[in-house]
């Protein structure tokens, strides 16, 4: 058997060196670790947050619904049990996964392409919102036959649908074009943070094609009082 | 009165078969949803004379908006009569919907999801002790302590 050359040992094995190097290492793990920290904190913080918009936003349409029915006490106790049915489905916090991850914002950019068509065909061609919405999702829901095996092309059907529902909006809400594409590029945004969260849930795309037409509704409600 | 029976029923049905379309025939959310509405809507959309002009210009909505609930995950809920009930809350909401956003896109999206969500509180109140069950979940959330029966 071969014996290592005694110089070679010698020139590799330096205590000092190799403690100067464990340590070197054990302070990039320190640094790793802390900015997988800082990043968990961020992606929790964002994960709150969307969960508490979300909820405000539903809070916003059942209070309204109040508010115009506060005569009639048979709605109200209604909406009063399913304003507690939602905060314990709310609470109880099944409806996440656990992981935060985001939407790739290729895929959030056709929300503007679907809400532009249905918006068309719901304005100019006069198909109503239904027809033109429906018409987009069954388009789009071919997309993946396209090529089977794209992971990519799989996702596509759910945004064109999430921006058929701003393209349902009425021309009193959604005037013209540039309101629409103004809800889109909010409502992709809300898209890309909310990947992990309220997944599989019916209504989800609705909801969040619902806040970015709202969030839309204000800021040019805001820019026509002060402009 | 008759109207809301049909209104009430078409919130029952749409979820139950869009859910079977999505998870029993694989077809998938958007597809199932999509299709569905759109044949409803084309029916109404040819044949406008066919029913009352209030049901000939509810019953797409309603339907799409159970659709909605129906694109729901298996994983999530896969009990028909829930999503049934889910269909018939959602139906609530529609008809009861606030004049302030009427025309705002989504706004049945947000009442689908917000029946999909009460309806998913239901089981907690109708397992094995029933109410009592439920009481000490709610306040197990909402306290972090639920006491000893």
């Amino acid at each position: 058997m071969k014996q290592p050359n005694a110089a070679f040992v010698q020139a590799r094995y330096q205590p000092e060196q190799y403690h100067e190097q464990a340590r070197d290492y054990f302070q990039h793990l320190i640094r790793i670790f802390a900015e997988n920290l800082e990043n968990m904190n961020r992606h929790q913080a964002v994960r709150t947050i969307f969960i508490f918009f979300l909820l405000l936003i539903q809070v916003i349409f059942i209070s309204q619904i109040f508010k115009e029915h506060t005569h009639s006490l048979g709605t109200v106790a209604i909406l009063a049990v399913l304003s507690i049915l939602v905060l314990i489905t709310h609470l109880r916090g099944k409806i996440h996964h656990k992981d935060h991850a985001y939407e790739h914002i290729l895929v959030a950019v056709w929300i503007p392409v679907g809400a532009l068509i249905t918006f068309y065909l719901n304005h100019f061609l006069k198909l109503g919102p239904v027809l033109s919405a429906a018409l987009l999702g069954s388009a789009a829901s071919f997309i993946p036959n396209l090529r089977k095996h794209s992971h990519y092309l799989q996702q596509l059907p759910a945004a064109f649908y999430c921006g058929a529902f701003i393209g349902m909006s009425s021309s009193g809400v959604a005037p013209n074009f540039l309101f629409v594409a103004t809800a889109s590029i909010f409502t992709a945004l809300l898209l890309i943070i909310s990947k992990n969260l309220f997944a599989g849930v019916g209504g989800k795309l609705g909801t969040l094609a619902f806040a970015g037409v709202v969030i839309t509704s204000f800021i040019f409600f805001l820019v026509s009082s002060y402009v | 009165m008759y109207n809301l029976c049909i209104l009430f029923l078409t919130g029952f049905i749409s979820p139950i078969l869009t859910f079977y379309v999505n998870e029993g025939l694989k077809q998938g959310p958007v597809r199932s949803s999509a299709v569905l509405s759109l044949l409803v809507g084309l029916y109404f959309h040819l044949f406008p004379q066919s029913m009352d002009s209030y049901l000939v210009s509810n019953i797409p909505i309603v339907f799409i908006g159970g659709s909605f609930i129906g694109m729901v995950s298996s994983r999530i809920l896969s009990n028909y009569l829930l999503l049934g009930t889910a269909g018939l809350i959602f139906c609530l909401i529609y008809i009861n919907a606030s004049q302030f956003f009427k025309g705002y896109g989504g706004a049945v999206g947000t009442a689908s999801a917000i029946a999909l969500l009460a309806a998913l509180s239901i089981p907690v109140f109708t397992k094995k002790q029933r109410l009592t069950n439920g009481i000490m979940l709610l306040r197990k959330t909402l306290f972090g302590t639920a006491r000893r029966q």
